[in-house]
């Protein structure tokens, strides 16, 4: 699947094209990896040999650890990816390329097939690399292939063709059942089956109805939503296209974006205006009489916009604070008119379903959870960066297969956070969960919009679960009790814990929290805000009670409770951690071990961090 | 009018917001772009322009502050020149994003969410800036740095003070 729509995508983007093309991956990811100097210095290089390339900004193509990525494409010849792309390395590439005919095989990761080109020997296929080998890309397909901010791009691999299908052979109804059939449900972490919601959207009554993106993807160490926008905007706009033509009476759309996605932004911006330009926006579409029209909502900085109700209230210039659903959007949303609102991921999948087929969709993942999810894979990994898999694909092949493992391979796997603040952890033991809605609910977290976080055993439990109390309890916006004062309670019980003060029974006062928040909650954003404490304390009791009776973090973070030794087995009296040692409690002299001084410590952890054989901790 | 509190001098023109206001058609549910238009302008946004724009959307002002102070992203005061926006979300936490806030105000000796003296900088620690495979990693004036350590820190407001204080011009925007 990977190789055929990448190949076919590919061939696309590479029909009328003579000269070499240079893709440099300039995403926010590869933007922070330095992409931009890189984008210079290859102008240079082209410049300095008197070449003639086409360079091709591009989003994000998933490897994140590898960037900045830079692609050559020789006429003719399958696309070569370049990895963690320095100045130094840029002369080799171009000499092996334009001098010798060849590529450069120290720095090329893989290459990615192009119809009707011919392969290079010696180098893997994209979809034979350990990190692709078990994706399926759907909605990410295009994201880090096509130039983000050029239509053509798009068009050329298969763009607004769903919509051309659906206005020329398709009712609203059509779609609706074609939606439905594909048994997609809303990526956002909600989980409701879009079709569904399409189709009540569609029989509320109304003659004014309105369609909202959801883009304003708050869960710290998510980004699948952000690299959707950057890398493809195109597909979010064909989705509300579809939605808008389904429910009927729609002649006017939003995206709220979150106002921390500048690019994002950016490229919807000139998407917009590009489709417009096209008539695949604005009125009379293509010449029929639908019309419908997109603008941007900026988001000003509050996480509980990402809650439906919130986001509404947020969208008519209010304060973005929940309200009780019934009644629900779909009945009563943007001036009290019925609304759709969807995610972005589930926005971007609709032109492929559409293509493909409900049928074709729904045959991948799982029985309750069809399709395809995209995961932003982070933490102590090696290969973090964003992943697109079936539904399903057990926890431990997203880690260890796709992952690459952990980042450093001598501290094992402890858990993995999925869900952000409204999910939880899973340990070791639930390695083996499938990732879809139902498993891993079970397994105590939320597959949630896709964030996965990996912690390994030099991480502290108690500290992670205070982390996301502690976002949550100041992005709760107050209007209710149970959140408002109940997280509040819970953070400093937490934050007792950590610090050395934890009481007996302290634990039990959590959990019994923990449920009041939980089922009297106004909102997702409270009725969820426990259960990153309730995972952890239901798997790692022991670190729990290690702080509370031992008043010791086995992870050696909270610093109330580290006691810094050096281990004299392991210490090769080097003396690097010495300099480093603010307040110069390491003392050491030439051929002694090291010693620290815990009255005049302040836990800072430089010395660790100094020290190349792990012999303090 | 002039705007003389938190010592610095910004002259507002009632005119130039009244127009503002109209470009958005006067209408309520623009409140939030048109404070966001106005703090593109200002760098944030003052008491007074707050109450012209109630007056002119017929808001109340209680309501207007309301809006104002919900969200995270609207100031009430000026900021610093170079806005070091820190991310503290899950994997920067998890990669020593910590390290990175403390090392900045012992450097500049502020805190959360102060100004330096000499107004060039602002600290923000942010929740996830999307960018989690380079954590730990942070935003200034909308270019991105990634993979730092609070030796690099350090480094970035050393290059950032040479350019805050040789010319006026504003650093080049990512992308």
């Amino acid at each position: 699947m990977l190789t055929e729509t990448v190949e076919e995508m590919a061939a696309g983007l590479f029909r009328d094209v003579t000269i070499p093309t240079i893709h440099i991956g300039m995403a926010t990811c590869g933007l922070a990896a330095g992409a931009r100097s890189i984008l210079e210095l290859v102008e240079k290089e082209l410049q300095k040999r008197g070449l003639e390339a086409r360079i091709v900004p591009t989003g994000c193509i998933g490897m994140c650890h590898n960037e900045p990525l830079v692609d050559i494409t020789m006429p003719g010849k399958y696309r070569v990816s370049y990895r963690n792309v320095k100045a130094l390395i840029i002369p080799q590439i171009f000499d092996a390329h334009f001098v010798k005919g060849d590529f450069a095989k120290k720095y090329a990761v893989c290459q990615i097939p192009v119809g009707g080109h011919t392969p290079y020997e010696g180098l893997p296929l994209m979809h034979e690399t350990n990190f692709f080998k078990g994706q399926v890309k759907i909605v990410s397909s295009r994201c880090g292939l096509i130039d983000p901010s050029s239509i053509e791009d798009y068009i050329a691999t298969n763009g607004y063709k769903a919509l051309r299908k659906m206005l020329t052979s398709m009712t609203p109804e059509m779609v609706i059942e074609e939606m439905t059939k594909s048994g997609i449900r809303g990526r956002g972490g909600g989980g409701f089956p879009t079709g569904l919601k399409w189709k009540l959207t569609r029989q509320s009554p109304g003659d004014e109805k309105y369609v909202v993106c959801n883009a304003d993807e708050g869960d710290p160490g998510a980004f699948m939503d952000r690299s959707i926008l950057e890398g493809d905007p195109h597909s979010v706009l064909e989705g509300m296209l579809a939605a808008a033509y389904s429910i009927g009476n729609s002649k006017k759309g939003y995206i709220y974006c979150r106002a921390e996605y500048p690019l994002a932004i950016k490229r919807l911006r000139k998407a917009i205006d590009d489709a417009k330009e096209r008539n695949f926006l604005g009125d009379n579409i293509l010449g029929t009489d639908f019309s419908f029209d997109i603008t941007i909502k900026e988001g000003a900085g509050a996480y509980v916009c990402g809650e439906e109700t919130a986001l509404l209230a947020s969208l008519m210039g209010e304060r973005g604070m929940p309200w009780p659903k019934p009644p629900f959007p779909a009945q009563k949303g943007v001036w009290g008119k019925p609304t759709v609102i969807n995610n972005v991921e589930t926005l971007g999948n609709v032109g492929h379903i559409l293509l493909g087929g409900g049928d074709w969709y729904a045959s991948y993942g799982s029985e309750k959870t069809k399709g395809t999810k995209t995961f932003a894979l982070t933490g102590s990994i090696k290969n973090s960066g964003l992943i697109e898999v079936p539904a399903g694909t057990p926890l431990r092949s997203i880690v260890f297969d796709i992952g690459g493992g952990m980042l450093e391979k001598k501290i094992p796997f402890k858990a993995a956070q999925l869900g952000g603040p409204s999910g939880g952890c899973i340990p070791t033991s639930g390695l083996d969960t499938p990732v879809d809605f139902e498993n891993v609910v079970a397994a105590g977290a939320i597959m949630g919009s896709g964030g996965i976080v990996i912690m390994d055993e030099a991480s502290c439990i108690v500290d992670t679960a205070k982390f996301f109390l502690k976002f949550t309890q100041d992005e709760s916006c107050g209007e209710c009790t149970p959140c408002r004062v109940g997280s509040k309670i819970m953070l400093d019980i937490l934050t007792r814990i950590t610090e050395g003060q934890g009481q007996e029974g302290d634990l039990d006062e959590l959990i019994r929290l923990s449920m009041y928040v939980k089922s009297n909650s106004l909102c997702g954003l409270g009725a969820a805000a426990p259960n990153p404490v309730l995972s952890t304390i239901r798997y790692f009791r022991e670190e729990f009670e290690a702080h509370i009776r031992d008043k010791h973090c086995p992870g050696t973070v909270c610093a109330n409770l580290i006691k810094y030794v050096v281990i004299e087995e392991d210490c090769t009296t080097c003396g690097l951690c010495e300099p480093v040692c603010p307040t110069g409690s390491v003392t050491w002299d030439k051929g002694e071990v090291a010693h620290i001084n815990l009255e005049t410590c302040i836990r800072c952890k430089a010395c660790v961090d100094a020290c190349k054989f792990r012999a303090i901790i | 009018m002039a705007n003389t509190e938190h010592g610095v001098s910004i002259e507002i023109n009632e005119e130039e917001i009244d127009q503002i206001c109209e470009e958005f058609g006067n209408r309520e549910g623009a409140v939030v772009q048109i404070l966001q238009t106005i703090q593109e302008k200002y760098g944030y946004v003052p008491a007074e322009v707050l109450e012209r724009v109630g007056e002119d959307l017929g808001i109340p002002h209680s309501k207007m502050f309301g809006v104002l102070t919900f969200y995270s992203q609207f100031y009430q005061e000026p900021r610093g020149k170079f806005i070091l926006k820190v991310c503290v979300g899950t994997a920067c936490h998890v990669r020593g994003a910590g390290l990175l806030v403390d090392k900045i105000k012992e450097n500049l000796h502020i805190e959360a969410g102060e100004n330096t003296e000499d107004m060039l900088f602002t600290l923000e620690p942010v929740a996830c800036l999307g960018s989690c495979a380079l954590a730990p990693m942070a935003m200034v004036n909308g270019n991105t740095y990634g993979k730092l350590s609070a030796d690099k820190m350090v480094e970035l407001i050393n290059q950032f003070q040479e350019e805050g204080s040789g010319s006026d011009e504003e650093p080049v925007p990512a992308s």
